[in-house]
């Protein structure tokens, strides 16, 4: 009964990871695909406890879900941002 | 020696009973997520529901566990999660304000 | 090893994964990061069950530091990907 129902467990586990994994490589929006990869390391921890590797899991759920989160999104914040002297040429080019 | 475990059963049945009440309210949270209309109304199903559930599961796992050890991890892990949440749900619902996203009316 | 626990935690993993499709259509970003902010409710449950299912002790741990840094990301994504203020500065625009 219990091998049973982990069974089942690992099973619909493994196809929601591989289900986020398809959107987060093939999504354009980059903010989707970062709430999509902060959500499959919190379920690659689960995966890894049910691999009973509860180390690896504690590590996953340090990196995965509290410290590469909030740097995506801190390096988001920077994207396509205009260095200083650019902006400065532009302003100049305006005038 | 037959009554202390015969306390223990009714410790660990009752334990049972609070877990299973406990998970309708985490599928609410979940239907409202995707069923309701606004940011609102959404943190509101979340950041509610969810705390609730959580701390059933929380209060029917310390009754099941039989150590006070455990009992406190598990009321830390409560704790935290309702700091967290509560403080989240504001400051989202805050910057949503000042973003001029307005609340559904019906 | 009991199966019953095992059990209340596939009964919570739908929540997660159905939970996907506000991360998939979520009109604005706050959606998005607020589903971010369910998967951490719903895996801190999922977590403290999958302890007595399996009978290991040690993801209690796992769970505190998901409850530990579930509110780092919201707070950084407040913080620095979505301000206030409604005028669009320069840099990557998030609805």
């Amino acid at each position: 009964m219990s091998y049973f129902i982990f069974t089942i467990f690992d099973i619909v586990l493994v196809l929601s990871m591989v289900w986020i994994a398809w959107h987060l490589l093939g999504t354009e929006d980059i903010f989707k695909a970062v709430v999509l990869f902060i959500s499959f390391g919190l379920l690659m921890a689960l995966a890894w406890v049910r691999m009973r590797a509860p180390d690896v899991a504690l590590a996953e759920a340090a990196l995965g879900a509290g410290l590469t989160g909030p740097l995506f999104l801190s390096a988001l914040r920077r994207m396509n941002r205009p260095r200083k002297g650019d902006r400065r040429l532009d302003s100049d080019e305006k005038r | 020696m037959v009554p202390v475990k015969k306390n223990m059963d009714i410790l660990y049945h009752s334990g049972t009973l609070l877990i299973l009440l406990g998970l309708p309210f985490f599928l609410s949270g979940t239907v409202g997520l995707i069923r309701f209309p606004d940011i609102y109304t959404r943190l509101h199903a979340l950041t509610k529901a969810d705390n609730v559930g959580l701390g059933f599961v929380v209060s029917g796992l310390a009754l099941q566990s039989g150590s006070w050890a455990v009992t406190a991890k598990l009321l830390l892990i409560w704790l935290l999660v309702l700091i967290a949440s509560s403080a989240s749900c504001h400051l989202i619902a805050r910057s949503a304000m000042q973003k001029n996203i307005q609340p559904w009316t019906r | 090893m009991s199966w019953m626990h095992t059990t209340f935690a596939l009964i919570l993993l739908p929540a997660i994964v159905v939970g996907l499709f506000r991360i998939l259509r979520g009109p604005t970003a706050a959606d998005r990061m607020v589903t971010a902010q369910l998967f951490g409710t719903c895996g801190v449950a999922i977590l403290l069950l999958l302890s007595t299912g399996m009978g290991n002790p040690v993801l209690l741990d796992i769970a505190l530091v998901f409850a530990l840094l579930a509110a780092l990301t919201t707070m950084t994504f407040i913080r620095r990907t979505w301000h206030g203020s409604g005028k669009k500065k320069h840099g990557y625009s998030i609805s």
